[in-house]
């Protein structure tokens, strides 16, 4: 009995499997066309001196002499690359940081909550646009532009005065000029964090009660409540609020690597311009790699 | 059980006084008495903290909604001032010359109307198709098992990495070539030909989209994915034992228990395709959406104004326009924003983007 239940099984969970590749069949069709042949096409361009003709693209093979000319002939592009990836490697803890603290803030109760709420989720509809790299600009540029009265606001030295006013007159050049550099750039930070926040906050509110509960009748204060419940409850969603910011801040627009590729692209450049994207593109796929590995140590899953 | 409860409840000393006419501050007292010195301390902390934190926590998010709603609130103080205001050092937030010129200068130069109507036809148009053929995509992935599932998965988070700068370039090719047919076309007839270029043609942004591959299409793939993981197995095989097919089962039993994630990831995806300007830049060269406009406005302000697009209007006269040009195009995501933020922020958990 049992060996032609068998017989009959199998062939159902096949045709059901067979069911699946109907579902993204469509898909399927549509990443050969656009996705997998332009990332291949783009991949043959980088090694190729490419000329725009009729009909489409025309190429000569060049080896690895657009990779060699990226680097050495190219003074603007390493000193984008090395930029970008220095700002992304201190802004990333930052918004991490930043979008748990409110993330935890937002999940208590008080009575503005609502309009909080609103509020620090509104940069999740605007910062992918247009707008935000206008007023991103309006707020960042200083002196004689425009905005200047107000963008001062940001701009001055608030954290050095601050530090002359407490008495700490150079302490640490490197260490102020850390906390200057955080305290300018609050407007990125907190304009960069709004889906971590919404992340962490619906991560904060899937913390089962009775974890809470126990904490509470041990008389845990909310500091150790922080470190021993809410941190290891969501540390996945650390792992994943990680890798979504540094996709967001290196695949931006806005972000110089892309401003020089895009410009490469305007000169005819093909062969340059894919070149610098599948460098570029490499370097964020190692970054990814080794903050997944790096991280996977320290996470705590509940279900093993 | 309740009633046994209070009964079985060890009855502290002190206790039977409460509500014998004494103050609330007279029954803590007795109550502190009862207790331990690092009682005391602890809930001595714990009433300094709930006094202190709430005034700490306003005023930390205050400052900060100050710094997100910042360029909001500069947007509208700019966009309905007078030129000469920009000048006049006493204006700060408030406008001495209210007035709507700006306004309808900047909705002139972009055409504002005709742009926001072409802009939502594409934008939901595009939406809808996108999340119904990520939905079927994401299905696929959650519930089926097959040969190689896990390769073309990583083809679906590889879509999520790769920057669409890589791929703009031979995207270009292919609709400038419609595939290669184009060429073809056009030595049949040259009107056949043109008919067969795509650039410029809303194609650029359905195609893409009719196929699970427009814009963030790998992230939504994901997260339907992740969501339909979600749902209970039991759903599915009730269904199947009641002599429902896969697919008319995932159309009358799947959907509608998925339709608050639909709507979430329907919204996000209006969101996305509003705010991209570089894929639409990429294979439109008329500015036919509102984010291409504000991108170019500045062409566009010299023409209206000048009649000429090379006059260039120094950047301090100009930041009125930018700015009414920025609420213009904020204005419908904020409006939209209002009336369903519920369903942006609740949405999330439901729809399976964490965990």
């Amino acid at each position: 009995m049992a060996k032609e239940k068998k017989i009959i099984k199998m062939p159902y969970e096949k045709r059901k499997g067979m069911y699946g590749y109907g579902f993204i069949a469509l898909w399927f069709v549509g990443t050969l066309i656009w996705f997998l042949y332009p990332l291949a096409n783009s991949l043959m361009y980088s090694f190729m001196e490419v000329k725009p003709e009729k009909g489409g693209m025309k190429g000569t093979w060049v080896g690895l002499d657009n990779y060699i000319y990226v680097f050495t002939g190219d003074a603007n592009y390493s000193k984008y690359l090395v930029n970008v990836l220095l700002e992304t490697l201190w802004k990333t803890p930052l918004i991490i940081i930043f979008s748990l603290f409110i993330a935890v803030i937002l999940n208590q109760k008080f009575k503005e909550r609502a309009f909080a709420r609103a509020v620090f989720f509104l940069p999740v509809i605007i910062a992918t646009g247009p707008v935000y790299s206008i007023i991103n600009g309006n707020i960042s540029s200083s002196g004689a532009s425009s905005a200047g009265q107000f963008s001062t606001m940001f701009s001055t030295d608030l954290m050095g005065e601050l530090f002359q006013f407490i008495g700490l007159y150079g302490i640490n050049e490197n260490i102020q000029k850390m906390v200057e550099a955080v305290s300018n750039n609050i407007f990125g930070i907190v304009w960069n964090a709004g889906i971590q926040i919404l992340i962490f906050l619906a991560a904060l509110q899937n913390i089962p009660v009775s974890a809470k509960e126990a904490a509470q009748m041990e008389g845990a204060t909310a500091w150790e409540y922080f470190w021993k419940i809410t941190l290891p409850y969501v540390s996945p969603m650390i792992l994943a609020c990680l890798i979504f910011t540094v996709i967001d801040s290196f695949t931006s627009p806005d972000n110089a690597v892309m401003g020089r590729v895009l410009d490469m692209q305007k000169d005819w450049q093909y062969g340059y311009a894919a070149a610098m994207a599948w460098v570029y593109f490499i370097i964020v796929l190692v970054a990814v790699g080794i903050i997944t590995l790096f991280l996977n140590h320290f996470i705590y899953y509940e279900v093993d | 059980m309740a009633f046994f409860k209070k009964k079985e409840a060890p009855v502290k000393e002190g206790e039977h006084v409460v509500g014998n006419g004494l103050s609330k501050k007279e029954i803590r007292q007795i109550h502190m008495r009862n207790m331990n010195q690092e009682e005391i301390a602890y809930l001595k902390r714990k009433e300094a903290m709930d006094k202190v934190w709430p005034i700490a926590r306003f005023f930390i998010l205050f400052g900060l909604c100050f710094i997100i709603l910042y360029p909001l609130i500069y947007m509208i103080s700019c966009a309905f001032r007078a030129q000469e205001d920009m000048s006049d050092p006493t204006v700060m937030w408030i406008p001495r010359h209210l007035t709507l010129k700006i306004i309808k200068q900047t909705m002139n130069a972009m055409d504002f109307w005709n742009t926001l109507g072409n802009t939502l036809v594409l934008n939901i148009g595009c939406s809808l198709v996108q999340v119904v053929t990520c939905a079927i995509t994401g299905y696929g992935f959650a519930r089926f098992k097959f040969k190689g599932k896990n390769l073309l998965f990583g083809i679906v988070l590889m879509m999520i990495l790769v920057p669409n700068q890589i791929i703009a370039i031979p995207q270009y090719m292919e609709f400038r070539y419609c595939l290669g047919i184009q060429p073809l076309m056009e030595k049949i007839s040259p009107k056949l030909g043109q008919a067969f270029n795509l650039i410029d043609s809303p194609l650029t942004m359905y195609l893409p989209a009719l196929m699970a591959n427009g814009i963030r299409a790998g992230l939504m793939i994901f997260i339907f994915r992740q969501f339909f993981k979600g749902l209970p197995k039991e759903l599915e095989d009730a269904a199947y034992l009641d002599g429902c097919g896969p697919f008319k089962t995932f159309i009358q039993v799947m959907v509608p228990n998925a339709s608050s994630s639909f709507l979430t990831v329907f919204l996000f995806s209006v969101v996305w395709y509003w705010n991209d300007y570089y894929v639409s830049s990429t294979f439109f060269t008329n500015n036919s959406t509102i984010a291409l406009m504000l991108k170019n406005l500045n062409t566009l302000l010299s023409l209206e104004l000048f009649n000429s697009a090379t006059v260039e209007v120094s950047p301090r006269e100009q930041i009125i326009w930018m700015e009414a040009g920025c609420l213009l195009a904020v204005m419908p995501l904020l409006v939209m924003y209002t009336f369903l933020q519920k369903y942006f922020t609740e949405g999330i958990e439901r729809s399976g983007l964490v965990g």
